[in-house]
């Protein structure tokens, strides 16, 4: 694993413009970053990230029986009771789930660790799946890499596969629901869209503000149709405490991702994961945060719901402390502190994407921090062999 | 390889072979019986072999199976009933395919996606079609049902909106 400088294409705003992707620079900073990339080998790429992430998300798959049947956890996760047996009845019918990420720290030299799941509203979707694969395209057009180098991605593939598997199943009308104002979550739930549209599956969008209620409490579009499917990018947690929350069990509505997703998406499953797999290579030290006690040097505190890197404390062996402001309360879990790999001032952190339940690709962000936050800047990789060498016009 | 062999957008996309001022998309879906029925009401006979074609090797793969004929009729009545072989040698029963789902999108003139799966009609005349079960993209964590198939969607008046979206005040609800 190399950080390696490239020359950016010259027509890089361009590309970005023609495919929609209007949140490449954000309140005017760059988020798109092609002046570096990471290079893997492949070896890296099928052994330290592919076959751990298939691993840790079959692990994360067969805890869900446990849990959803056990009232302990399902406190222990902060889950409200209200919502237990909609989350156990979505897990024991099945209720179909489209995609997830993983946050790794990986280094190249040692096992990459499981630092959280992304489970139920990953973003940087499509970054990861189009930009970044058009970016290696053209630099291969332009000579600047072999022709040779790969990239570990095939994520925009698994997305039209797994909504072609989904199809049939989904009950119309289907719409992919954002908030309204979030330019970022726009651009993933278009692209989302965009990927079910080539499977062939007709949907809409809707804003999430926009969901309505009937009389007899079940959800509709603009059009007053009773909603069959709600692609949501909006936490579960959310949905479970505002004001609509209460209709979601006898709504008749299929939600992506499915009500189990919360268990899964709750930082409170790194600490039973660790129960149960206990010195696993790709697993952290984890426990529920007991409240209270000053934060033991090595350990990092996370709330249980908390995103974007927000409401982080982390207390470091050398005693360094650091914390990030958030809007972010509740119980939380402590993690033992592995910090991030660091290049000159940059700190990477590996998103490895799951869809269905295949892993099938990565997408790398890197703050100037070792909590990674909504500043980090995304940045494209490649598998190259080691001994070729990289041309840099 | 690693990735994907294309990465292709159809709506977010802004080439110019697509932009016309009056793109719009639109969506045909429907159940048939035939190819004939589907080719006299859609009006393009490839769309409609192209998607019976993919019902057909879709059925074999997620029709439902029984191990014995009389359950396989007890559901999907007498003459809608045929024998196959696994690899193992093991026969099963499936019913035959009485039916099936084409779904075009359009954009403009465009055709951006076609998709055909099977439905099967039970004894008591109603249509269905198979969940998504294992294989592909996914490995066993759905399950394998069968879904009614409903014609129109659902209707109701709205009464409230804006019950939900009140937490998402940063950047992104996402992660």
């Amino acid at each position: 694993m190399r950080r390696v400088p490239i020359a950016e294409r010259a027509n890089w705003r361009d590309r970005a413009a023609q495919a929609g992707f209007d949140f490449h620079t954000i309140d005017g900073d760059r988020y798109w970053d092609e002046s570096v990339f990471y290079a893997f080998s492949l070896e890296q790429i099928e052994s330290d990230i592919e076959a751990p992430t298939e691993e840790l998300h079959a692990m994360a798959i067969d805890m869900l029986d446990g849990i959803v049947g056990s009232e302990e956890q399902l406190s222990r996760l902060a889950i409200p009771e209200p919502f237990w047996d909609l989350v156990a009845h979505s897990w024991r019918t099945r209720q179909p789930h489209l995609y997830g990420r993983m946050d790794l720290a990986y280094s190249g030299r040692a096992p990459a660790k499981l630092l959280e799941l992304n489970y139920d509203t990953p973003t940087s979707l499509f970054e990861a799946a189009f930009f970044q694969w058009q970016w290696l395209d053209d630099q291969q057009g332009e000579g600047r890499l072999p022709a040779a180098a790969d990239q570990f991605n095939s994520i925009y593939e698994s997305l039209v596969e797994a909504f072609a598997t989904l199809a049939p199943s989904l009950p119309r009308p289907f719409h992919f629901s954002a908030v309204r104002d979030s330019t970022e979550d726009r651009g993933t739930v278009n692209y989302l869209r965009d990927c079910a549209i080539q499977a062939g599956i007709d949907c809409g969008l809707l804003d999430i503000e926009d969901i309505g209620i009937s009389a007899d409490g079940r959800f509709t579009d603009l059009e007053d149709r009773v909603i069959g499917t709600l692609f949501k990018l909006y936490p579960l947690e959310d949905l479970f405490r505002e004001e609509f929350g209460r209709y979601l069990a006898d709504a008749d509505t299929l939600l992506l991702e499915p009500p189990w997703k919360s268990v899964l998406s709750n930082k409170g499953i790194l600490p039973l994961l660790w129960e149960k797999h206990e010195g696993h290579p790709n697993l952290l030290a984890a426990r529920f945060d007991p409240g209270g006690e000053d934060l033991p040097r090595g350990w990092v505190r996370k709330p249980l719901h908390s995103r974007e890197g927000a409401n982080i404390e982390m207390h470091h062996e050398d005693g360094r402390r650091e914390r990030t402001d958030g809007p972010y309360r509740g119980p939380g879990i402590l993690q033992a502190l592995h910090p991030l790999v660091e290049f000159g001032g940059r700190f990477p952190l590996v998103g490895s994407w799951v869809v269905g339940d295949r892993a099938c690709g990565i997408g790398i962000r890197e703050d100037r921090s070792a909590i990674t936050r909504d500043s980090a800047r995304f940045v494209p990789h490649a598998i190259l062999d080691e001994d070729v060498g990289v041309l840099i016009a | 390889m690693k990735r994907s062999r294309t990465a292709a957008l159809v709506l977010m996309s802004a080439a110019p072979l697509l932009l016309t001022a009056c793109t719009e998309e639109t969506t045909r879906e429907g159940l048939y019986t035939s190819i004939d029925e589907c080719a006299g009401q859609v009006g393009d006979l490839a769309a409609c072999e192209e998607a019976f074609d993919k019902a057909r090797r879709e059925a074999e793969l997620s029709a439902p199976r029984y191990a014995s004929f009389d359950e396989c009729v007890a559901e999907y009545g007498t003459n809608r009933c045929t024998a196959r072989r696994d690899s193992n040698g093991h026969g099963y029963f499936i019913p035959l395919m009485t039916g099936y789902l084409m779904a075009q999108m359009f954009r403009g003139d465009q055709r951006a996606g076609l998709s055909g799966s099977p439905a099967f009609r039970d004894g008591n005349g109603n249509w269905k079609r198979p969940a998504p079960g294992s294989g592909g993209v996914y490995s066993n964590g759905v399950a394998r049902t069968m879904l009614a198939i409903s014609a129109e969607p659902n209707r109701a008046p709205t009464v409230k909106r804006g019950g939900f979206g009140s937490s998402g005040s940063h950047r992104s609800a996402g992660s």
